[in-house]
């Protein structure tokens, strides 16, 4: 009944994980930014880790198996790569904040996702919403 | 939730060590004239289990204390000179610039994740 509300809601679910890990990367990236030799760290994006998890996640190849659960994707993280200062360190606090903004509207977005498919249901539940 | 957890520890853990600096930082600044005094520092590392910023030992600056040529001062030897100290105000207040950038930075950081904690709860208010 749910099925392709399930599936958004479980997007919507991983979405708001990955904008969570970004938020965690760039506050480490932040509170190392002046430790000499640390290497700026990111994550890769949300379309690269969802497919990604697609290849290590159960598969779904009869109608009656159970969902694949792909809420719990790891967020791959990585080097950044960027011009060091001269003690080796590759934080700039500029291309962090442009990163922690990035992650608070993906987070709000996820949210609202959530929010609205809780309403969509709600709704064909025959309550108001 | 775990995440967003994480990085208000990672946010404290800067600020902490941001303070510590700006303290070290006021400290030479007050001793800039006391003779014989090397101006302390402090080490930032980067936490081997991921949690942020540790700092180091703290550590006296090894740079030679320049000689001050004043007869009168109780302190001087036979041919007038006593120690100085060797912080220099130039270095201490781009430090001090620095840490209260960073600070700044990491109490944003600080309080974005709080706010994203807030409207992820504010989900299950409703």
């Amino acid at each position: 009944m749910f099925g392709k509300s399930s599936a958004v809601q479980t997007m919507a679910r991983a979405f708001a994980a990955h904008a969570a890990a970004r938020q965690a990367t760039v506050a480490r990236n932040i509170s190392n930014a002046d430790t000499p030799g640390f290497r700026a760290a990111e994550v890769a994006g949300f379309a690269e880790t969802y497919e990604d998890a697609g290849t290590f996640a159960l598969r779904t190849t009869r109608a009656g198996h159970v969902g694949a659960g792909r809420a719990t994707v790891e967020a791959a993280v990585r080097a950044r790569p960027g011009e060091a200062a001269p003690n080796g360190n590759t934080v700039s606090i500029e291309r962090e904040m442009l990163a922690a903004a990035e992650a608070r509207q993906q987070h709000d977005m996820a949210l609202a996702i959530t929010r609205s498919l809780g309403g969509v249901i709600r709704t064909s539940l025959g309550r108001r919403s | 939730m775990a995440d967003l957890l994480q990085s208000l520890a990672h946010a404290a853990s800067g600020m902490e060590a941001q303070s510590r600096r700006i303290r070290h930082v006021t400290e030479n600044i007050a001793n800039a004239d006391t003779p014989g005094y090397r101006r302390k520092t402090v080490e930032f590392r980067a936490d081997p289990d991921g949690a942020g910023v540790r700092l180091g030992a703290l550590r006296l600056d090894p740079r030679p204390l320049p000689m001050i040529y004043d007869p009168a001062h109780p302190l001087a030897d036979e041919t007038g000179h006593h120690q100085g100290s060797n912080v220099d105000m130039v270095l201490e207040i781009a430090d001090a610039r620095e840490a209260q950038r960073s600070y700044e930075a990491n109490l944003r950081m600080f309080d974005q994740a709080r706010q994203m904690t807030a409207s992820l709860l504010e989900l299950l208010r409703r």
